[in-house]
């Protein structure tokens, strides 16, 4: 069996990807019964570190196209799933928003207005 | 006494507004069903009854009489009719206890209606069957238990209970079990002893699976 790659199976459907999946974790199968019984040889002991990294390969593919697909979906909403979320750290996420800290009273707020902060310049 | 009064108060003002707001082109119902339709009806008429009562006691003003001023009138008017009829205490039915404790009453409990999945993907089965069983195992004991038992020898996951395997064997291999044993060996790994049915033949089995 070719090496299968990452850029081949991108384009793959999901439903593809879980066929070819079961396909190898079937092949690791047999090729683990062969390990036990003695049959194979170097080539196929070798082989099973192959279909051990292409099964990681598909997983991945199928992980990240869902992952891709739900943000999208997600995009804009106010509720996201909280994974899908901005991680930054606990004390980053419960920070005031700039808007937040913007607020400021009625009252302070003529205040500043009618008394802004004055610059002077002395005439030479 | 004082209860007197204060009903004949109700009473007088009650009076006087129904009679002012039930004038109008010979209506007999004075029902709060339809105020809308009647102060339409009748608002012409009340103003100019309005305005003329005022007109009578105050010779200077006429007083604008705005319709929600009116309903609100209305209303009270009518709450206070309530009252007068059912009387100003209000009796409420209160339950009687037999048993000397109070235990918590069965309450509301609502279904939860989340507003977003907590993850967005939901976790993976890491113990599907392809996990589950390892691989065969090929000894002599276990080639044995083959040929006499009808058995076949399994090295498992350490976390897979004896249903799950049979599960398991069933979908890897096509075959039904009879009944599985498992032992937990000194190095760790689960072994399980799968009998087959008596319509497999485990020796069939082992030679299609490619343990010989």
């Amino acid at each position: 069996m070719t090496r299968v790659k990452c850029s081949k199976l991108r384009g793959k459907k999901p439903d593809e990807l879980q066929k070819q999946l079961t396909e190898l974790r079937q092949e690791l199968n047999t090729l683990r019964v062969g390990k036990v019984t003695g049959s194979g040889g170097a080539q196929k002991l070798g082989k099973i570190r192959d279909v051990r990294k292409s099964i990681a390969r598909v997983l991945i593919v199928t992980h990240q196209t869902t992952k891709e697909n739900l943000r999208s979906l997600y995009h804009g909403k106010k509720y996201k799933p909280k994974d899908l979320r901005q991680r930054k750290t606990r004390a980053i996420r419960r920070l005031q928003t700039p808007k937040e800290k913007s607020i400021r009273l009625k009252k302070v707020q003529r205040r500043q207005w009618a008394f802004p902060q004055r610059t002077y310049a002395v005439k030479a | 006494m004082r209860v007197c009064f204060f009903h004949l108060l109700y009473q007088i003002r009650l009076d006087i507004y129904l009679h002012l707001f039930s004038m109008g082109p010979k209506k007999e119902t004075k029902d709060a069903a339809a105020p809308a339709k009647k102060k339409e009806t009748t608002t012409a008429a009340a103003t100019a009854s309005a305005k003329k009562t005022t007109k009578t006691t105050t010779t200077t003003t006429t007083k604008v009489v705005t319709k929600e001023r009116k309903e609100k009138v209305k209303s009270t008017a009518l709450k206070a009719k309530q009252r007068v009829v059912r009387g100003n205490r209000l009796t409420r039915n209160r339950k009687v206890h037999l048993k000397p404790t109070f235990r918590r009453p069965f309450t509301l409990r609502l279904q939860r209606q989340p507003k977003y999945p907590r993850r967005s993907v939901p976790k993976r089965n890491r113990l599907d069957h392809f996990a589950i069983i390892k691989y065969p195992l090929t000894t002599e004991s276990a080639m044995k238990k083959i040929e006499d038992n009808n058995t076949l020898v399994f090295i498992v996951n350490i976390r897979a209970n004896k249903p799950m395997i049979q599960q398991a064997v069933k979908k890897m291999y096509d075959v039904e079990a009879e009944k599985v044993n498992t032992l937990i060996r000194p190095d760790g790994e689960k072994k399980a002893y799968v009998r087959l049915k008596a319509d497999h033949d485990a020796l069939d089995v082992a030679n299609r699976i490619g343990i010989i």
